[in-house]
């Protein structure tokens, strides 16, 4: 029996010219992982928040169809009164923590749902251990890494202990690691308690080795629900980037060029004294794209802002030749002008004529007059993008560029990057398979904060 | 000490600088208030004292202008339609002086409330009215919350090779920070929700019974207002 359905459900967002969802049903049955894929945009995480009653309580919208998890019309039943039944895990860990402690961020859903006082602290800190985080249950959650702050918050969704548990790209901060150790917790949890499990993707290729069944939306529209060993099949024929395992993506190795940026001996320590590199060494070439990889807290982002020069090194020494940008994890976060193409104007003089080149290269032509804060999260990410490359710069450095990027988009990515000689590019990324599919060299930084292998 | 007695013995500073008549008295608690947040780390202390002194800094400025009392005159400048003569006189001065410090004082003990109270054990400790006081340890958040955004936003600029310079390049982050701020608040006010807030028969983790210190500490909250009253 199933324990949510969903009936030829349609959604469109307030002021929304085309439907989110078109006529999708899904029945989702106990102890099933249920894994959805689409392309950015698609509707992926429209479908996970009409199942948490989200869609239409919080966002409005026009809705049509009907939404039934373990008894409960999602129409008549907003998401508070779902909670505990239903819990989900959003995209950005940042703008879902409301408690400056971690004991506590896990505690505040059971609170809400009317735990018995002397319980709330046991299952907090059963549910921290669980994601290997009970370390963590004193400390600041401003003080945490991306990926230790997932893992709370992944925390706080299984402490409610739900019969349907929706991840929204659980683990586009997490280092491989983790991201193993996070799938493997999710079909645990299916398999011993019996939770409908349904979890969104961009880095698909561990999941699909374990989840027991596959949605793919196209448009809002539901194009193929099946097991996963038809869904490789389909995948094959249909989307193969969804499959592949990354590999060539017409990147050539290029190590005749000159360099363009040498650290030497390099090591850097935030205010609270912590050294973050010590006598860390990197060279990048012009032509050249180098994938920078390590496990969360390694260092990756702070050696990406010294060759960038955002960051002054404490000791050691780095020589640049030529601009350099530089592109922020989350850069949809940091929108500076309500146009897109005056957005990626901004570090051009305001050249709109080279900011829409720049828009048209990472797939965005047509979108000159959106505003920024109208794209989903994998546009704003490409439209960051297109402001780093805007300048034509002789370094382009880029953390997380893959950050809610669909494969296709990957894909098309790392042809981008590995199409022009003049510049080096080191990118920064827990993504394996894109890095392997970008890069000439993958540079790991291990735990130890030494560089291993170049 | 827990947060809600040291909240009450801020409350309890700030209204006794509201009711003391004698500008030493007020001068005293701000400086108190004061060296109590300069014991919080440099990074986080300096948006709240600049916000504070500042704007006490300012009042003290603006008030003898935009005032008209007798005393001595130290300076007399033009006449200016609605508002009058310009001028500075002693009676407005200590005036200022005086308004000034009670700003400093109330600004102070919000500070300090923001930079060394527990939040969270605050809005757990609330027996009622939980939804208000949650807003506002939301809120009290909101300016460390800024200062990463605004910290985010030079970088962002930084990376795109772009320096903003001046005041002019900085007042410029304040839309952007805005318009971030409201979709970050979008996108909690949503976690919130399908976390189960708002739902009805909420419960509260079990907190720790009040120890000596605690009471001692509500006890000095009563006498300063008392003091502050009748005495300061």
């Amino acid at each position: 029996m199933a324990l949510a359905v969903a009936e030829r459900v349609s959604f469109t967002y307030p002021g929304a010219a085309e439907p989110a969802l078109r006529d999708v049903s899904v029945r989702l049955s106990p102890g099933q992982v249920t894994l959805i894929l689409g392309r950015s945009g698609s509707g992926k995480s429209t479908l996970l928040r009409a199942f948490a009653g989200l869609i239409p309580h919080f966002h409005g919208g026009r809705f049509s169809g009907h939404v039934d998890v373990a008894g409960l019309d999602t129409r008549r039943h907003g998401p508070p009164g779902l909670a505990g039944t239903v819990a989900m895990l959003f995209q950005d860990p940042e703008d879902q923590v409301v408690f400056t402690r971690v004991l506590n961020e896990v505690a505040f859903g059971l609170e809400n749902v009317g735990t018995p006082p002397r319980a709330i602290e046991a299952r907090a800190t059963s549910a921290l251990a669980a994601v290997g985080a009970e370390h963590l249950a004193d400390r600041l959650v401003a003080e945490l890494s991306g990926g230790e702050l997932q893992r709370v918050c992944v925390a706080a969704t299984l402490a409610l202990e739900p019969r349907l548990l929706l991840l929204d790209e659980p683990t586009s901060q997490l280092d491989p690691e983790a991201a193993e150790a996070l799938v493997e917790l999710a079909v645990g949890l299916a398999r011993e308690r019996g939770t409908a499990v349904m979890l969104s993707e961009q880095r698909p290729a561990l999941p699909l080795e374990l989840c027991d069944r596959v949605l793919f939306l196209e448009d809002g529209c539901l194009a193929f629900d099946g097991p996963v060993a038809e869904a490789r099949i389909w995948l094959e024929e249909r989307h193969p980037v969804f499959v592949s395992a990354g590999g060539d993506g017409g990147v050539r190795l290029n190590p005749e060029g000159d360099v363009v940026v040498r650290m030497d001996e390099v090591s850097f320590a935030y205010e609270d004294q912590l050294l973050v590199l010590d006598g860390v060494g990197l060279e990048v070439r012009r032509g050249e794209v180098v994938a920078l990889v390590g496990p969360n807290g390694s260092g990756k982002t702070t050696l990406a802002k010294l060759a960038a020069g955002l960051l002054e090194p404490q000791s050691g020494n780095v020589d640049r030749v030529g601009r350099a940008t530089y592109l922020s994890q989350d850069p949809g976060r940091y929108v500076f002008r309500e146009r897109a193409d005056e957005e990626v104007a901004v570090g051009v003089g305001g050249d709109l004529a080279v900011a829409g080149r720049a828009l048209a290269a990472v797939g965005l032509a047509g979108y000159e007059h959106r505003h920024p804060r109208d794209l989903s999260s994998g546009e704003r990410e490409r439209l960051g993008l297109a402001a780093v490359l805007a300048p034509d710069p002789d370094l382009l450095v880029l953390d997380e560029p893959t950050r809610g990027v669909d494969p296709q988009r990957k894909h098309e990515l790392a042809r981008l990057l590995g199409d022009e000689p003049k510049r080096a590019t080191l990118v920064v990324t827990h993504d394996l398979a894109f890095a392997s599919q970008v890069a000439d060299r993958v540079v790991s930084l291990a735990p130890e904060r030494e560089l291993v292998g170049v | 000490m827990r947060p809600v007695p040291a909240a009450v013995l801020l409350f309890g500073l700030a209204a006794a600088a509201l009711l003391a008549a004698h500008t030493v008295s007020v001068a005293v608690l701000a400086a108190v208030l004061l060296a109590v947040c300069l014991r919080a780390p440099g990074k986080r202390r300096w948006p709240y004292l600049v916000g504070a002194l500042g704007s006490a800094a300012v009042l003290f400025v603006v008030t003898p202008f935009v005032e008209q009392l007798p005393g001595v005159v130290y300076w007399s400048g033009p006449t200016i339609p609605v508002v009058g003569t310009l001028d500075v006189t002693s009676t407005e001065l200590s005036g200022a002086l005086f308004n000034a410090c009670r700003l400093a004082a109330v600004s102070l003990a919000f500070a300090a409330y923001a930079l060394w109270l527990d939040h969270d054990r605050l809005v757990q400790a609330a027996g009622f009215a939980r939804r208000s006081v949650l807003a506002v340890a939301l809120a009290t958040r909101l300016v460390p919350a800024l200062e990463r955004d605004a910290a985010g936003l030079v970088e962002a600029l930084r990376g795109r090779g772009v320096e903003p310079e001046g005041l002019r390049g900085r007042a410029r982050l304040v839309s952007p920070l805005l318009a971030g701020s409201l979709e970050r608040s979008l996108n909690l006010a949503e976690a919130m929700e399908a976390r189960g807030f708002g739902r009805p028969g909420a419960t509260r983790m079990v907190q720790p019974p009040w120890g000596p210190l605690d009471r001692l500490a509500v006890a000095g909250a009563v006498l300063a207002i008392v003091a502050g009253a009748l005495w300061l």
